[in-house]
């Protein structure tokens, strides 16, 4: 639910269209300029590469603030970070890297809990594992990939969230689009939340079943939806629905807000819906030990039936995994293409994973798990209630690391992700098609690594910025101001 | 008056080509596009306000006709093609038919119409080509033509 003053909802659609129309009479131009490259040489009879259409936005719309995005980095993404200089000859087209590289304060990379840098217990273990196993297993998990330390993953995953059994992948996105079709195909039912990842979207395109969606975060419309659809049954046959799945997320990465889990799960269970929950961003970040959004909503997690989860957030590795009863785990090694001909996991990654979650656990002698969880609820707190208090709008709950600023107007994104380039704060910003048309944002994303000073200056830079870009839509708050939306949840 | 809020909730359509038309300030934002073009062409060209209307008419008709009805697919490659033989109008409110958006969208050129024909006084050349430009558009835009390709053109 995001609440924009109407000028600027108008504004906003008058640029889009504004831009839209440049665009198209550049492209009419470059058609009659061009026309004589065109009907030209060997491709007679070939089928275009794309459509005139397909990538306007590509070229009309992206191509020209593509300096705010894909900007390399020179070193590890831990609080601080370099960012490599680019400049380009040609408004944007082309972009040249420099030499040179800036250390900016790091708002951007999805470092929950400062695993991303060098660790004092996970790094020494790491480097040992790689010493002892390689950098490759060079295996699918069936022939040779499947390392003691893939099995103590396993098991360890497992424990962590509470599920009799796991898997796991070498890749997040994979995990999604290789695992949904597997759970369901033709004559199934998927519904997903509106905001559901792309990888989400992927899965449920490959695997067949008819896809509907519900309004975002939204258990009414959830239970209307499904009555409907229960009560029509298969598309032209109106057979009763083979299976039905209901995906969603446990912090929306673009929203940062929480799942409203409890009454999804009430929802699903009074319908006999299966319920598939992606916690790629909540797992280690949220929750009193790091167990995720099962922990912080009061959630058992038996009454989830398949949690899903990525390392490459919070334990600073990469690859994804899925947790389960032992029935479906089983199945899923039987016959999820990822596990038959996808390489396994790297082994120093696995490593990476196993010890970041003893340090959570505790289970490495000393209570750094725990003093890092205290440390991201804090400043994330913090963090949100000071931009809230200066005016911004910023979107999720209490508690959640990740909280986007709104921008809304087409112009003020490259505006606002170059200033704060040029101050040293490094912000990522997201348009379409990440996010709704008209809804573009910069997304911040805290860590524990953050300290508080750190943390004021990013506020300070941000608020300079803010003025000048002209993106602090409320007034600014008195002390004692509540804040929109959540509550804190507990 | 400048800090009027809107509360708007993120529309379940997954074709991100129409999901855009379904956020507040959206037809507010069609009108006054209409009325300042109105202004400009008067302003530009000197003429009297019913030319201006039908001038503003005639172009709407042109443009709204290939954005709407014309052109088909969406500008941009994530869905990977699955609306590429659906025009815009077809892709809207995912092929439901008579929804706010379209009666809205179908009222427009009627008032145009009617606009341009009462300030040119129905003289003749005028009120032929804006009869002929509101007839094209609120045809296309019936729930029966949902689809229908005349002589297979644009097929």
């Amino acid at each position: 639910m995001v609440r924009l003053p109407y000028l600027t909802a108008l504004t906003t659609l008058f640029s889009y269209g504004l831009l839209f129309v440049f665009g198209q009479l550049r492209d009419f131009f470059r058609k009659i300029i061009d026309w004589s490259k065109s009907t030209s040489k060997g491709l007679k009879g070939y089928a275009p590469i794309c459509l005139g259409l397909e990538d306007f936005y590509t070229r009309r719309l992206y191509l020209r603030i593509q300096d705010c995005f894909s900007r390399p980095i020179a070193s590890a993404p831990d609080a601080w970070i370099d960012v490599v200089e680019r400049y380009s000859n040609d408004n944007n087209k082309t972009l040249h890297r420099t030499s040179n590289t800036t250390k900016c304060l790091n708002l951007g990379s999805y470092n929950y809990l400062g695993f991303a840098a060098a660790d004092e217990y996970c790094t020494p273990r790491v480097i040992e594992s790689l010493k002892k196993y390689s950098s490759s297993t060079c295996s699918i998990r069936v022939d040779g990939g499947t390392t003691d330390l893939h099995n103590e993953l396993e098991e360890l995953v497992a424990r962590f969230v509470g599920k009799p059994a796991a898997i796991t992948f070498g890749m997040g996105y994979v995990t999604n689009s290789a695992i949904i079709p597997i759970l369901i195909g033709k004559g199934g039912l998927i519904i997903s939340d509106s905001l559901n990842h792309n990888s989400i979207v992927n899965g449920a395109r490959g695997s067949g079943a008819a896809v509907r969606v519900f309004q975002h975060n939204n258990p009414s419309h959830l239970e209307e939806v499904l009555r409907e659809l229960i009560a029509e049954g298969q598309p032209r046959t109106h057979r009763p629905w083979k299976k039905i799945i209901v995906i969603v997320e446990g912090i929306y990465s673009m929203e940062g807000e929480l799942c409203q889990l409890p009454e999804i799960i009430s929802v699903c269970k009074k319908y006999k819906a299966y319920t598939y929950l992606d916690e790629a961003h909540s797992i280690g970040a949220v929750g009193k030990t790091g167990r995720g959004v099962c922990e912080l909503l009061g959630v058992d997690p038996a009454d989830v039936d398949i949690m899903m989860g990525t390392f490459t957030k919070s334990f600073g590795s990469c690859g994804g995994y899925i947790a389960a009863s032992k029935e479906i785990i089983q199945y899923l090694k039987y016959s999820c293409p990822a596990h038959l001909y996808a390489t396994s996991m790297s082994p120093p990654a696995v490593q990476q994973v196993i010890s970041a979650i003893k340090v959570i656990l505790g289970e490495d002698g000393s209570s750094r798990g725990a003093q890092k969880l205290a440390h991201i609820r804090e400043n994330s707190n913090f963090f949100r209630s000071e931009l809230q208090k200066m005016g911004f709008e910023v979107l999720g709950d209490s508690d959640s690391p990740v909280m986007p600023i709104m921008l809304y107007n087409p112009a003020k994104i490259p505006a606002f992700s170059r200033e704060c380039l040029k101050q040293n704060v490094a912000i990522v910003t997201v348009a379409f098609p990440a996010t709704p048309l008209l809804l573009a944002r910069a997304r911040i994303c805290i860590s524990a690594a953050h300290s508080k000073e750190d943390l004021i200056k990013g506020l300070e830079v941000i608020s300079k910025v803010g003025d000048l870009v002209g993106i602090k839509y409320f007034p600014a708050e008195p002390p004692n101001h509540q804040g929109q939306g959540h509550k804190k949840l507990e | 008056m400048a800090k009027l809020y809107v509360h708007t909730v993120p529309p379940p359509d997954l074709n991100k080509n129409t999901e855009w038309f379904m956020y507040p300030g959206v037809w507010t934002t069609y009108i006054l596009i209409l009325f300042f073009s109105w202004l400009l062409v008067l302003s530009v060209f000197g003429c009297t306000a019913g030319m201006a209307w039908t001038v503003v008419n005639l172009f709407h008709f042109a443009v709204t006709y290939y954005f709407f009805h014309w052109k088909k697919g969406t500008p941009f490659a994530e869905d990977q093609g699955i609306y590429n033989n659906l025009t815009w109008w077809e892709q809207m409110d995912n092929g439901k038919q008579l929804t706010r958006n379209r009666k809205f969208l179908t009222v427009v050129p009627v008032v145009l119409y009617l606009i341009a024909s009462h300030t040119t006084d129905y003289q003749h050349p005028m009120l032929f080509l804006n009869t002929v430009s509101v007839a094209v558009l609120v045809i296309a835009k019936f729930p029966n033509m949902h689809k229908v390709r005349i002589f297979g053109i644009n097929g």
